[in-house]
């Protein structure tokens, strides 16, 4: 695989894990006070659709930056992190981006599923 | 003076951009929290309130709001020639694009602070909710557009003498900043133009 | 690059350097100096005498507890107390001690470079810090010091429940602070990223490094949220808007949510850092390596970008709707990871090198110790019914100060030592160093464990006395002692350290056989850091014998000298690939004088005369026009 394509995967791989989850936080808790405001009642926010939808295209985004990251670090087992760039450098970061990956995944998984089984607009 | 000898250097192909448009990066990506900060007090604050605009205030002009726009961030256009014309050492040309911009900018904040002074008159700041947001990131957005044109005349006034490689690095980080403050302008007006919906 | 053994030539190119990059003596020199180690080292002192000031709060405020029913001092200024104890601790201290001063210190070291990329703004952040502090304090003398909290909650501090001076003081001393973080911050970044040594790739960059642009990316996107939250609460107060007023569409909460959206990421950017001191001492006390260091690296990182996203665990007991805490649970739940994977990283670093405990590694023992002790008790808090439950009690103030004294301020001490030789050309002694260390541990375990059980057993925060009876005496009684212990143990380190500075023997260059790149210079550095600029191909430059060996070459034969002015190079961002030279400033005295003239600005506005902070500003403006009417080629 070429320099070009191998930094693009990386980049993809670290960077893509971080916003999609940023995304899915922003955007699931503004569904969650939208739907629960009296200003947004009118609006008629379905939480299950809508958390639903999210998390399922975060876990997918999410999983497509995890395989991109395993992806560059088969690509670069010849290379060790310690190595020069851009070899050393794109292993270096496809190996954090592969525990990140994980990290993200986990949190995605575990406050869409509470945000969908939690009785909505139950006040804590 | 123009430093002749800085200008190939650095129309030439630099691998990165300068430390002095990091900086700018740095500045524009702060300021953009800030305003992120201040949207998302917008519909934190809608969330609870109906209707929006409350009672008694009327919903945001569109018209002449959007021309406005429409004008600031057309001024992208000759400030991208502007920074292009620097790198290639073309000082004319470079000096009349950015005061093209700078006028464009000037008579746009200047129109605006007659608008919202005029909307203050009917609708004060301490109405409620609704007035104090709405102000703050109006008012926020126009210091930014002054900051655009604060930023342009000193950069006019350094270009009086010609290019030097500090001054190269300024036309490419100050455009960075005008491009910003046209995006940034964008997002405000879309958030406050929303509550016509 | 040592003085010992080095050639004619290479000494001709190193006095040649000494010339041009020469300080100004006396007291215009450090006023208008725009060196890094200067400014560090200023950073320093003024943090040290504000630690000071934050420790006396803190001992007061112990003093009144120990007993109930004191009246040591009354209700009003115990909220004072504690409020600006925070306010001190966090925005006076930790921050700018960590960043300020170590940060300034040994970034540009460790990366190979000759300063900061934007000198004299360096000079900025460290006079508006200064000028912040005053203006904070000037409140204190007054009387009128904030009194709601460092977390200032509405309404209490609205005008309605507030009319004094006391919250404008804090609103408006917060931004002031800002300013100057987010420029360091800013600094951080785009120095880490344009003036590391050429071949210094990010996958060869020290974890230090590494630490401290995490912190400053989460200042940089941290501190806007707590601009916002400050500039509605100031126009809420004076101008009478309705920002945080629910009888106008308002709401408290807002207040809330912005200050925390600042104020979780804000106590991971107070720790990393001292991750960062951490991750520097453990290899050159154990002789090896890191274990782990791309997942070390990304921890850091991660710890911060992750901490954005918990911030509403803070305020499980506000109500909340379910279905939105728990965004905050699961974030709350999961952030614990990479902090994880650095304590096991560290301790496996301990188990596998040789360990020598001298006083920097006990310290770090000791942060490990404190820093997994608070952070179980921080996972007890993702159980939101528990938390519910000891919000607004003393186990609350037990977490964050184990985590805070054991995370923040032990990696400090222990960083002071470390560095000691480098900064000051001398060695510490080493038992009293040990015995100081042995002193704080036994004095911050006995000044915060209690807290845990006397919050489980009900005791409310910011409560200025309680009753007897309550069994709670013996436990604050024990804290105040705690907090008496943990005085002559940093009496004892701050006194070791001044007298070795005064009588110790000299240190060398690298006593520790450190691994980065400031134990290849001078102690103290020279004023140009570095001779040649090094050559750079693994994270741990300092075990490179090779690459040293080629930096004495190049300086005898004027390779990345770099001699002709006050020059650094730059490089790309990502693999440091070798990009321009730039001409760097020499002294400047308009960073003091921007901040004068904005210090000016923030006092007319916390009088309310604001037309005339409106000409200050202009006088910001031309003091701004001033420092760019030369550009660094001329100066």
């Amino acid at each position: 695989m070429s320099v070009r394509k191998l930094e693009i995967l990386q980049w993809f791989g670290l960077l893509g894990g971080a916003l999609v989850w940023t995304a899915q936080h922003v955007v699931g808790y503004g569904i969650t006070e939208a739907e629960c405001g009296a200003g947004g009642l009118h609006w008629g926010l379905q939480n299950d659709v809508w958390q639903g939808a999210l998390m399922g295209a975060a876990v997918a985004c999410v999983v497509a930056a995890e395989l991109a990251a395993i992806t560059v670090i088969v690509a670069t087992r010849r290379s060790s992190y310690e190595s020069p760039p851009p070899p050393g450098r794109v292993r270096f970061f496809a190996i954090a981006a592969a525990v990140a990956n994980v990290i993200f995944l986990m949190i995605i998984l575990l406050d869409g599923f509470a945000a969908i089984l939690n009785v909505t607009c139950r006040q804590g | 003076m123009t430093d002749y000898v800085a200008v190939p250097r650095t129309a030439g192909p630099r691998l990165s951009n300068s430390a002095g448009w990091w900086g700018m990066v740095i500045l524009v990506a702060s300021e953009a929290t800030l305003f992120g900060a201040f949207i998302g007090t917008y519909f934190y604050l809608r969330f609870r309130t109906t209707p929006w605009p409350p009672d008694g205030i009327p919903k945001p002009a569109l018209v002449v709001p959007l021309i406005l726009l429409a004008c600031l961030v057309a001024t992208t256009i000759p400030m991208s020639f502007a920074s292009r014309a620097a790198q290639a050492g073309r000082l004319c040309a470079t000096r009349f694009l950015i005061a093209v911009v700078l006028v464009v900018q000037a008579g746009y904040f200047a129109y605006e602070v007659h608008d919202v002074a005029d909307q203050i008159h009917r609708v004060d700041i301490t109405r409620n909710a609704y007035s104090s947001i709405y102000y703050t990131l109006l008012g926020a957005d126009h210091a930014h557009v002054l900051i655009a044109v604060l930023f342009n005349l000193w950069l006019l006034m350094k270009l009086t003498h010609g290019f030097t490689t500090y001054r190269l690095n300024a036309v490419r980080a100050i455009a960075f900043y005008v491009y910003a403050v046209n995006v940034l302008t964008i997002v405000v007006f879309g958030t406050l133009l929303s509550a016509r919906a | 690059m040592t003085t010992e053994a080095i050639p004619p030539v290479s000494r001709m190119r190193t006095e040649r350097l000494e010339l041009i990059w020469e300080e100004r003596p006396g007291l215009l020199g450090w006023l208008t100096t725009v060196d890094h180690k200067r400014i560090g080292l200023l950073y320093f002192w003024t943090t040290l005498v504000l630690f000071g000031a934050g420790g006396i709060e803190a001992l007061l405020i112990r003093t009144q507890l120990a007993q109930p029913n004191e009246h040591v001092v009354s209700p009003e200024t115990y909220d004072q107390l504690f409020t600006m104890h925070g306010i001190t601790m966090i925005f006076f201290f930790i921050i700018p001690m960590t960043t300020g001063a170590f940060g300034n210190y040994l970034i540009p070291l460790m990366i190979g470079a000759r300063d900061m990329a934007f000198p004299r703004m360096n000079a900025l952040s460290f006079w508006i810090f200064l000028a912040s502090a005053l203006f904070i304090y000037t409140s204190l003398f007054m009387g009128s010091a904030p009194n709601a909290g460092w977390f200032d909650y509405v309404p209490l501090a609205s005008k309605e429940f507030n009319p004094g001076r006391n919250i404008d003081f804090y609103a408006l001393g917060i931004i002031f602070n800002s300013i100057s973080s987010t420029l360091t911050a800013g600094q951080f970044i785009v120095t880490i990223l344009k003036s590391r040594a050429p071949g210094m790739s990010f996958n060869r960059m020290p974890l230090f490094c590494f630490a401290f642009l995490a912190a400053s990316l989460g200042l940089l996107f941290a501190l806007p949220a707590l601009s916002a939250d400050t500039i509605f609460l100031f126009l809420d107060r004076n101008v009478h808007t309705h920002f945080f007023d629910p009888s106008h569409g308002g709401s408290v909460l807002l207040w809330q949510h912005l200050f925390w959206i600042f104020g979780h990421p804000e106590v991971y950017i107070l720790i990393v850092p001292a991750f960062g001191i951490a991750t520097s001492i453990i290899p050159a006390f154990t002789q090896r390596k890191v274990v782990a260091f791309p997942l070390v690296a990304v921890a850091e990182l991660l710890v911060v970008f992750v901490g954005f996203g918990v911030w509403a665990h803070h305020m499980y007991a506000v109500g909340m709707s379910t279905i939105s805490m728990v965004f905050f649970a699961a974030a709350t739940a999961m952030v614990v990871i990479p902090s994880t994977i650095q304590v096991f990283a560290w301790c496996m670093s301990f188990v596998t090198g040789t360990a020598r405990f001298k006083t920097p590694l006990l310290f770090i023992a000791g942060f490990i110790f404190m820093f997994v002790t608070g952070g179980l008790t921080g996972i007890m808090f993702v159980a939101i019914p528990f938390d519910q439950q000891v919000t607004d009690t003393y186990f609350i103030v037990a977490h964050f100060h184990y985590i805070i004294f054991g995370a923040a301020v032990f990696p400090i001490f222990g960083g002071m030592y470390y560095w000691f030789p480098k900064v000051t050309g001398k060695l510490y002694y080493e038992l009293p160093g040990q015995i100081s260390f042995w002193i704080l541990f036994v004095g911050t375990n006995l000044l915060f464990f209690p807290m845990h059980i006397v919050g489980l057993l009900g005791m409310t925060r910011r409560v200025s006395t309680y009753p007897d009876g309550l069994g709670w005496t013996a436990y604050n009684l024990a804290e105040t002692i705690g907090g008496f212990v943990t005085l002559a143990g940093i009496l004892l380190l701050l006194g070791n350290l001044f007298y070795s500075y005064l009588r110790a023997p000299a240190a060398g260059p690298d006593p520790w056989h450190g691994p980065t790149l400031e134990w290849t210079t001078s102690s103290p550095p020279p004023d140009y850091d570095y001779a040649v600029i090094p050559r750079v191909s693994s994270a741990y430059p300092n075990w490179d014998p090779v690459d040293r060996e080629l930096d004495r070459r190049n300086l005898a034969d004027g390779v990345l000298v770099l001699e002709r002015g006050h020059e650094q190079p730059a490089v790309t961002p990502v693999d440091a690939r070798f990009d321009e030279v730039v001409q760097m400033p020499h002294e400047s005295p308009w960073p003091p004088i921007l901040a004068l003239a904005l210090s000016l600005v923030f006092l007319m506005l916390v009088i309310g005369r604001y037309g005339v902070a409106g000409i200050m500003g202009i006088f910001c403006l031309l003091a701004l026009a001033g420092w760019h009417s030369t550009e660094p080629q001329e100066q």
